[in-house]
């Protein structure tokens, strides 16, 4: 499954924010999810992957997920995505 | 098995900051202090310049310069947050050798950061040194106490 999410984050996905969508993803330990952004595709579960996305504010995100509550892991990160946690 | 198991990679990381070591428990943002971004320590900087505390490579440079992930040769990744909430200063205070994807040899000048100017802004200078990826590791050893930069032994890592 996949959704666009935007970054509502002013400071953009920084290290807070990053370890915040990390650890909600490491959540669903039985489900592959992805992010990709500008042509670029990490795990959700690796927080350097999130963070070399380099993501700012205003910037569209897609999150992809496969297996086990693909649709939960999906909203649950994508609702991370677009929380501001600054 | 027969004598030929395989042996653990350890590796050692040299503090990249002279400072005082202290818990992650200490950093007042719950994000390092509960180990959710990973495990590790935190130095409180005496000198503001950090240097690389192993050879191996910048993956990610922050572009507010305030934070950087190392890679390490076996796959470890070290990620360095200068202070705390210190993305808010845009920038100001910190000056980069380095930029993403450049390797570097232990010792190596990575950023120097002004701790007057952290602090005038309100700011702990508090700096957490975290292991991005504590899936690989099996065992973190932390050496606290008193920290020179690119001398003193900060952490001993052994690899699953």
């Amino acid at each position: 499954m996949e959704k666009q999410f935007t970054i509502k984050n002013p400071q953009g996905i920084h290290a807070r924010p990053a370890g915040a969508i990390m650890k909600k993803a490491s959540e669903f330990a039985n489900a592959q999810i992805s992010l990709e952004f500008n042509g670029r595709k990490v795990s959700a579960k690796s927080i350097t992957g999130v963070l070399t996305l380099g993501m700012k504010a205003g910037d569209s995100v897609t999150v992809i997920t496969e297996g086990e509550q693909a649709a939960e892991a999906l909203e649950a990160v994508g609702s991370i995505i677009e929380s501001v946690l600054d | 098995m027969f004598g030929f198991g395989k042996k653990k990679k350890s590796i050692s990381i040299t503090a990249p900051i002279t400072g005082k070591v202290v818990p992650l428990e200490q950093v007042p943002d719950p994000a390092f202090a509960q180990k959710i971004i990973g495990d590790g320590i935190a130095i409180e900087p005496e000198q503001g310049s950090l240097v690389a505390p192993f050879d191996g490579h910048v993956i990610h440079l922050i572009d507010t310069h305030h934070s950087l992930v190392l890679g390490h040769e076996s796959g470890l990744e070290l990620l360095v947050h200068i202070g705390v909430n210190t993305v808010s200063l845009q920038g100001k205070p910190f000056t980069t050798y380095v930029k993403s994807g450049d390797k570097v040899k232990k010792g190596d000048k990575l950023i120097d950061f002004d701790i007057a100017q952290i602090k005038e802004a309100g700011l702990p200078v508090i700096t957490p040194i975290i292991v991005a990826n504590g899936d690989i590791v099996a065992e973190l050893k932390v050496n606290q106490g008193q920290a020179t930069a690119n001398s003193s032994e900060l952490m001993e890592i052994t690899l699953k």
